[in-house]
């Protein structure tokens, strides 16, 4: 497992948070990043936000215990609707999209091609795309909340190759059978 | 903007799920186990009662395109004379679970049974638990029409000691001194140059055809040693499948896509290093 060369890649990204106009620490779970997953990251040239993070499953029914680290990046409109709720301001950030990069550690996974494979056998198990839409509820000017929906790379894929097989088979434009919720806070420091 | 916002949003999530990581094992996938596919064979069978012709259509790696996975089984729901499909394996690309749902929303579109065999990419990632799960056992065997098909796991770089060879022998015997009108091996991949015996075995055990995928296009072959036969279907494209006729004491293949045609066989010779081997072998 390659986890040394993803160690520095987190390590040169929280570097890079020095050069950025905020920092920020974010929680979040489901949307395929894990059952809890934190990340560090920066604000950079005001719109763009870059992160780090650790995520983690307990072993369930449904899934093996296994922890995974993430790069993610996040574009967020600056457009903003502002309302009031018992004399408290919210701001509500509805366009916001991204992407993670996603590596599982398990032992049935892999990044490297195991050698028992001929070269070029299988592409790594263990890495993952991820693209997500995020609306950003804000409780005040440093902390906020969000839902998350993610399709992930596959499911981009399929999509657009087949868009009739999802849109017959699948509610919402056949999105339903692509797309996944969760839900996150953050909060900038 | 703020209503457009509201409505988007409401769409979205109602029609998503909370999934914990794309590698999750639950996967939703009614009605597509082994065990009930045999059980409406077998009813399907008892109706009918004892014919002379049937078809069985053979369908392989749809993995990724689940769409025209669709179209062929929809097309082969109009053929009367095929009874039931034989899927030869990998369904997924990666293992996941998303994968083998978007199969399984295409398989429930079937009128026929279909039966499943694990293939090398279902095996990924935590696919095999997921097979257990939704499908059911990696081995097994049935009885249609007085023949006999044997399903076997033959991916060696996912799993320890396949294929098993004593219980491939088992199957294909007789039982109460009943002989089968065919014997027939079914599993992903043909039978690997490296496994040294391997299809001498299934010969000697007695199969007289074997089906696969895998391979990405038909093919038809038997090596020049044993003359076993060997028929690979094309990977499924809108739609490509291949049909075995089967009539008492006969059987026949076709290359399908919307019309069939009959395929021949070709004799190869075994690799020479694979022969040096054998020779080795039967010196020791």
């Amino acid at each position: 497992m390659t986890i040394q060369r993803i160690a520095i890649l987190l390590l040169l990204t929280f570097g890079q948070v020095q050069g950025a106009n905020a920092v920020f620490m974010d929680l979040q779970s489901g949307s395929l990043m894990g059952m809890v997953h934190a990340s560090v990251g920066g604000t950079f040239a005001d719109n763009h936000h870059v992160s780090a993070g650790v995520g983690y499953v307990p072993k369930l029914d449904n899934h093996e215990e296994m922890s995974m680290v993430s790069l993610r990046y996040r574009y967020q409109n600056p457009y903003q609707f502002n309302f009031s709720v018992k004399d408290r301001d919210f701001g509500i950030s509805p366009v916001n999209f991204g992407m993670a990069v996603l590596v599982g550690s398990h032992k049935d996974l892999f990044v490297e091609l195991p050698d028992k494979y001929p070269s070029g056998y299988y592409n790594p198990t263990a890495i993952r795309l991820i693209f997500n839409y995020q609306s950003i509820l804000h409780l005040s000017e440093k902390t906020e909340v969000y839902f998350d929906i993610s399709v992930l790379d596959v499911g981009l894929i399929s999509y657009v190759r087949e868009p009739e097989f999802f849109m017959d088979n699948y509610d919402y434009l056949g999105l339903e059978g692509i797309t996944n919720w969760g839900f996150g806070m953050r909060h900038q420091f | 903007m703020k209503n457009i916002f509201f409505l988007l949003f409401a769409v979205l999530l109602a029609g998503c799920e909370y999934e914990i990581s794309p590698w999750q094992t639950d996967a939703h996938c009614p009605g597509v186990s082994v065990e009930e596919n045999l059980a409406k064979l077998a009813a399907f069978e008892q109706s009918i009662g004892k014919v002379d012709f049937y078809q069985v259509a053979i369908i392989g790696d749809p993995q990724q395109y689940p769409g025209s996975f669709e179209n062929t089984i929809e097309h082969v729901n109009t053929l009367d004379d095929v009874h039931f499909v034989l899927l030869v394996g990998d369904l997924a690309e990666t293992g996941i679970k998303a994968e083998f749902e978007w199969m399984c929303k295409a398989m429930s579109k079937s009128n026929k049974p279909i039966i499943s065999v694990i293939g090398n990419h279902d095996s990924l990632s935590f696919g095999k638990d997921i097979w257990l799960d939704v499908f059911g056992p990696y081995d097994f065997a049935f009885t249609y029409q007085d023949s006999r098909f044997v399903a076997y796991n033959d991916n060696k770089y996912e799993f320890d000691n396949v294929p098993d060879r004593d219980w491939l022998a088992e199957q294909a015997a007789p039982v109460d001194g009943q002989e089968w009108d065919h014997v027939i091996g079914v599993s992903h991949i043909p039978p690997w140059e490296a496994d040294v015996g391997f299809d001498t075995h299934l010969k000697d055990s007695g199969y007289e055809l074997t089906l696969h995928g895998h391979e990405s296009s038909f093919d038809y072959w038997q090596w020049e040693d044993d003359l076993l036969p060997h028929y690979i279907t094309t990977q499924n494209r809108d739609p490509g499948f291949g049909i075995l006729s089967v009539y008492p004491g006969v059987l026949e293949l076709d290359d399908c896509s919307r019309d069939c045609e009959k395929t021949i066989p070709r004799t190869v010779p075994k690799p020479k290093s694979l022969l040096l081997l054998v020779e080795e072998e039967e010196q020791d």
